[in-house]
């Protein structure tokens, strides 16, 4: 049977401005739930960051004999720029390498004056995509010729993978568990409003509507709350990463500044913002009518 | 047009709302079901309507067998037969020209249609000059005078009232009467639950009487009392 669109709009506005306080009450809570989602989710995009820039320390460290030959060094580095587990390094020359051990060795001038420039060895700093692969490509280039060592620190990386994955994981269940009581409440948010007009409902059944007539409208209404509570939940997650952008740059809260967000990410998370209050509240709606159409 | 055969249904255990109960009625006829509160009259309606199925037995309604129809043919179903109660069941946001209106839109009506059909139906209650109203600005009599033209506007095959004059003063269950006689006039068959003693024993129609969920008498000219008069 035909559902006029002019009798779905013109019941659709009609009821959430006649039901406005209960509608009110909906989008708050959509709202509040899903800013709270959102800001989790966020938080995990922002440890994620923290950590892949904590991971993009340098992780394996290829040293050259001072007197290795330029053709040997040029191999070496051919060889890293082919493998497939490096996602970058940077090559220390003698005259930096020296500048850096000065730095290091500030404190201690004995020591310093017992080097010279020649006895240090250039370096290769390798980052690589997974730090657990840096005992795999390290043994690669032990038996190197020119290389004097090869040096990565097996304990440090597996605490930080370690330590990383538990925070994700606690801050993924943690967006999880608001998910689901969000949903919940809105879902009682919106029963209570439809078992407000329950009686509305039985006198449609009486006169011969359809299931889906009577649920079209209402399931439109949901969906316009969520939409609205959604838009202003991704509005409230916009001010939370801007607050925290400000936080970092005005008060120089260097620790904090591993978490920023990018806009990309800031952008799926109010994208699944939105979605979520459009389906949470269609969804919700059909499923809080389905019981008063049971007659 | 109606049949009720060997019908139980109880709500709670070894508690028959009806038990072994049958009747038939013609196309066109006018009948009373009388009983005390609690003798099985709205169990019956509800039945008629297919908002409760029967525990065992059949009911037939315009041709259909309702204890076996599924789900989704039960609105097309009701869109033949009209229906009318106590509390009026009109929606208090809607005009009383979109209360009568909302009949014809569920069943997709044009626009047009609705806008032609609604004030005639209006005229024939008595209340056209009252269509922008809402509900609670009626009278009980003028609210049960809308749902009568909601429930007619389709011209249904059946009327079923349950107890349409119970809110009502004499005057204006007289003239709710009125209106219901004159739909079975058209050949509605009109099927009446009622508790007031004056309008049956007035109108010698058939009178169904239920007592703990059997019908005690049919009589095709009675009255509300027992054993005063048969035809």
């Amino acid at each position: 049977m035909a559902i006029s669109l002019e009798y779905v709009v013109k019941e659709t506005s009609g009821n959430l401005w006649r039901n406005r306080l209960m509608s009110l009450a909906a989008i708050l809570t959509i709202s509040v739930s899903l800013a709270l989602a959102g800001a989790s989710l966020l938080l995990k995009q922002g440890v994620s960051t923290a950590t892949s820039q904590w991971k993009g320390g340098v992780q394996l460290l290829i040293f050259m004999h001072p007197s290795a030959t330029s053709a040997q060094t040029s191999t070496v580095e051919h060889q890293l720029k082919s493998l497939p587990e490096i996602k970058s390094y940077y090559y220390m020359d003698q005259a930096k390498s020296y500048q850096e051990f000065k730095q290091l060795m500030a404190n201690s001038p004995d020591l310093l004056q017992s080097v010279t420039e020649s006895q240090i060895p250039p370096s290769f700093r390798v980052v690589l995509k997974n730090p657990s692969a840096a005992p795999s490509v390290g043994s690669l280039f032990q038996q190197q010729a020119g290389v004097k060592d090869v040096n990565y620190n097996r304990g440090a990386i597996n605490t930080m993978l370690h330590v990383t994955s538990i925070a994700q994981f606690v801050i993924v269940g943690l967006a999880a568990i608001l998910l689901i009581s969000a949903s919940v409440l809105i879902l009682n948010v919106i029963r209570v409003a439809i078992f407000s007009r329950r009686r509305e409902v039985a006198v449609m059944k009486l006169v011969g509507a359809t299931n889906w007539f009577i649920r079209i409208p209402f399931m439109l209404e949901g969906m316009v709350q969520g939409l609205i509570g959604a838009i202003v939940a991704a509005g409230a997650v916009v001010g939370i990463q801007a607050l925290f952008q400000y936080v970092i740059q005005h008060f120089h809260v260097t620790i904090l500044s591993n978490f920023l967000v990018s806009s990309h990410d800031v952008l799926m998370t109010e994208l699944f913002v939105v979605a979520m209050g459009i389906i949470v509240g269609t969804a919700g709606s059909a499923f809080a009518v389905r019981r008063y159409l049971e007659v | 047009m109606i049949k009720v055969d060997g019908v139980y249904k109880r709500y709670k255990e070894n508690q028959y709302a009806l038990a072994d109960c049958s009747l038939e009625i013609d196309r066109g006829e006018f009948v009373f079901v009388v009983g005390a509160s609690g003798s099985g009259k709205s169990t019956l309606l509800r039945l008629l309507l297919r908002e409760e199925r029967p525990d065992s037995g059949e009911v037939w309604v315009a041709g259909k067998e309702l204890s076996a129809m599924p789900g989704w043919k039960v609105p097309f179903f009701r869109r033949n037969i009209g229906s009318i109660f106590q509390d009026f069941r009109l929606l208090p946001n809607k005009t009383v020209f979109d209360n009568v209106g909302f009949a014809l839109e569920v069943i997709g009506k044009s626009k047009r249609h609705i806008t032609t059909q609604v004030p005639q139906m209006l005229e024939l209650v008595g209340l056209h000059d009252k269509q922008e109203r809402f509900p609670d600005e009626l009278s009980g009599g003028e609210q049960q005078r809308v749902a009568i033209a909601r429930a007619f506007i389709n011209k249904p095959l059946i009327l079923l009232a349950d107890e349409p004059t119970g809110n009502l003063d004499p005057e204006n269950s007289w003239s709710v009467m009125g209106l219901l006689e004159r739909i079975n006039r058209t050949g509605t068959t009109v099927l009446m639950a009622t508790h007031d003693v004056g309008i049956v024993d007035s109108m010698r129609r058939r009178v169904i009487e239920l007592e703990n969920g059997q019908i005690k008498r049919d009589q095709t000219r009675g009255v509300y009392g027992l054993g005063q008069s048969s035809t």
